[in-house]
C-alpha cells in the first residue's frame, strides 16, 4: 500500500464526472498518525480499577487492563455489557466514577482536550451533518481541530476513503457504507494514535463492511492503535491481535485473539 | 481573533448554512407565528387590527412558540447522527458550543421576527406605531435571555423522545420572569404613555444576565450527560 487505498466497491456509484478531481496525485505522502516506535511509546491505555455507575446502575466495574501502543483490541460483549460505555470513556466524552484510566500516559481526568486531540472515534451513527457535502464536514471537524490547510487534508482523506470524486456531494445522499467512509475520515483528520471504532460494520453490506475491514487494518498496519467493539465473534478474532470479553460490566477474558476459537469467545460472552 | 470567537463563528455559521441549504426551520416557523397572530388577533380584536399593548402580546406569544420550534430544530442537527458527539471529541471549548447555538438561535429569531412583525402591522392592522422603538428594543432584549433558556433546555430534552412537548414544557414557566418582565415594561409605554425608562430595561437585562450565566454553566454538564 503507498498511503491511500483505491478499493473500488459496489457502494461507489460512478458519477459522470468520475476523474474529474481524480487526477490529483495519489495521497501517498498523507499521514495517517504520528510515528510512534511501539517499543518505547507510553501504554495506549492502561485501566486500574476502572467503575462507571450511571443512575445507580454499575455499568462497569473494576475493569484492570493495559493496551500497548499500535495494538488491534477486539471488544467483545453481549448487549448491555459495557462496551459502548468502556468507548465512551476512552473517547473522554464521559467520566470514570472511580478508578484511574490514562490514555498514552495521561490521566482522563484533568486531560480531557489533550487525551482528545489523540483519539478518534468511528461510532454507530457517523457524526457527520447530513445536510453537508462530505468535504463540508471534513474541512468543518478539520478547522475545530485547528488543522493548517483543512480542505487540503479533507481531500486527502476522502481519497484515502476512495469517496474523491463524491465530495462536494450531501451526506444524505450516500449509502450507508459511504457515509461510514465519510465518517472514519472525519475520526482520522487530526492524525489520531488511538481508533475506537464501535460496531464501525453494523448495518452495511460485505463489500462495505470488507472496506471498512481493510481501512482498519491499514491504520493499524501503520502504527495506530484500534479499538474494535463488535458483535461479529468470528470476525473480531481474525481482525484483532487481542480480545478483552467484557461480561456485565467485569472484564471476563483478556487474551491473545490467537489462543482463542470463536467457540471459546462466545462461551466466555454468554457464561452467566 | 481569538481561538473561542473563532470557534463560535464556525459554529454559528454552519448552522446557518445547514439551515439555508434546508430553508425548514424559518419557512416553518414563521407560518406557525403568523398563523399565531392570526388567530389571536382575531379573537381579541375580532374585526379590527390590536391596540399596542394587545399587539405586543400576541406578537410575544408568536415569538415564544416560535422560539420552541427553533431551538428544538437547532439541537435536533446536532442529534441527528450523533454529529454532537463528532463536535464534543473536537478540541473545542463546551462554551463556546453553547455561545453558538445561542447566537444561531437567536439570529434565527430575529429572521422570524423580522418576517412575522410587518405582516402583522401591515395586514392585520397591528397598531406599534406609538413605540416602534420601544417595542424592538423590549423584545430584542427579552429574546437573549429566552434563547439562552432556550437553548440550554433543548440541549436537555433532544435526547429524550418527548422533546418537543418537554421543552416547551419547561422553557415557558421558567421564562415567565422574563414575560412578565417585557409585558409590564411595555404596558407601561403602550397604555401609560412612559419612555422606556433605564430602570425597566436593566431588570431585563438582569435577567437576561442570569439566564446566560447559569445557562453557559450547566450547558457542559447537560451535553456530557
Amino acid at each position: 500500500m503507498n498511503g491511500r487505498l483505491a478499493i473500488p466497491t459496489s457502494d461507489t456509484p460512478q458519477p459522470a464526472n468520475r476523474g474529474a478531481r481524480g487526477d490529483r496525485a495519489p495521497a501517498s505522502g498523507l499521514r495517517l498518525t504520528p510515528m510512534i516506535d511501539a517499543a518505547v511509546a507510553s501504554p495506549a491505555v492502561r485501566s486500574v480499577n476502572l467503575c462507571k455507575v450511571i443512575d445507580d446502575r454499575p455499568i462497569l466495574r473494576d475493569l484492570t487492563f493495559e493496551l500497548p501502543a499500535a495494538c488491534y483490541v477486539g471488544l467483545l460483549g453481549a448487549n448491555g455489557a459495557g462496551k459502548t460505555t468502556l468507548l465512551r470513556l476512552l473517547s473522554t466524552l464521559t467520566t470514570p466514577t472511580r478508578g484511574d484510566l490514562e490514555i498514552f500516559g495521561r490521566s482522563v481526568r484533568g486531560h480531557g482536550p489533550a487525551i482528545r486531540a489523540g483519539i478518534g472515534l468511528i461510532g454507530h451513527q457517523p457524526m457527520l451533518y447530513r445536510d453537508l457535502s462530505a468535504l463540508e464536514n471534513l474541512v468543518f471537524f478539520g478547522r475545530l481541530h485547528d488543522l493548517s490547510e483543512p480542505t487540503v487534508r479533507a481531500m486527502d482523506l476522502l481519497e484515502f476513503v476512495g469517496l474523491a470524486d463524491r465530495a462536494h456531494d450531501a451526506v444524505k445522499t450516500f449509502s450507508r457504507g459511504m457515509v461510514q467512509r465519510v465518517s472514519i475520515a472525519r475520526s482520522l483528520l487530526h492524525e489520531p494514535r488511538l481508533l475506537l471504532a464501535d460496531e464501525p460494520f453494523a448495518g452495511l453490506d460485505a463489500p462495505s463492511a470488507r472496506t471498512v475491514e481493510r481501512l482498519l487494518e491499514e491504520l493499524n498496519g501503520r502504527g495506530m492503535a484500534v479499538i474494535l467493539a463488535n458483535h461479529d465473534v468470528r470476525q473480531s478474532l481474525r481482525l484483532a491481535q487481542r480480545v478483552l470479553v467484557l461480561r456485565r460490566g467485569r472484564l471476563a477474558l483478556d487474551a491473545p485473539a490467537a489462543s482463542l476459537s470463536a467457540d471459546e469467545a462466545l462461551e466466555e460472552i454468554e457464561k452467566r | 481573533m481569538t481561538r473561542a470567537v473563532r470557534h463560535i463563528a464556525m459554529l454559528t455559521l454552519k448552522d446557518l448554512r445547514i439551515e439555508a441549504r434546508g430553508r425548514q426551520t424559518v419557512g416553518l416557523v414563521a407560518v406557525l407565528a403568523v398563523l399565531i397572530v392570526v388567530v389571536l388577533g382575531i379573537g381579541l380584536s375580532p374585526g379590527r387590527g390590536a391596540d399596542g399593548l394587545s399587539a405586543t402580546a400576541i406578537l410575544w406569544v408568536a415569538y415564544l412558540f416560535g422560539g420552541v420550534l427553533v431551538f428544538e430544530r437547532t439541537m435536533e442537527v446536532e442529534r441527528h447522527d450523533d454529529a454532537l458527539a463528532g463536535l464534543l471529541l473536537a478540541p473545542v471549548d463546551r462554551g463556546a458550543i453553547f455561545a453558538a447555538k445561542l447566537l444561531a438561535n437567536l439570529l434565527l429569531m430575529f429572521a422570524i421576527a423580522v418576517i412575522v412583525t410587518p405582516v402583522a402591522v401591515l395586514f392585520f392592522h397591528f397598531d406599534l406605531s406609538a413605540a416602534p422603538g420601544g417595542f424592538a428594543a423590549v423584545m430584542l432584549v427579552s429574546m437573549v435571555g429566552y434563547a439562552a433558556i432556550g437553548t440550554l433546555f433543548a440541549a436537555l430534552t433532544s435526547s429524550t423522545r418527548l422533546a418537543g412537548g418537554l421543552l416547551a414544557m419547561l422553557v415557558f414557566p421558567v421564562a415567565l420572569p422574563l414575560v412578565l418582565a417585557s409585558t409590564r415594561l411595555l404596558h407601561g409605554v403602550f397604555e401609560q404613555g412612559e419612555a422606556l425608562g433605564g430602570a425597566g430595561l436593566a431588570v431585563l437585562i438582569a435577567f437576561d444576565l442570569i439566564f446566560l450565566v447559569v445557562s453557559w454553566l450547566v450547558f457542559e454538564m447537560v451535553l456530557e450527560a
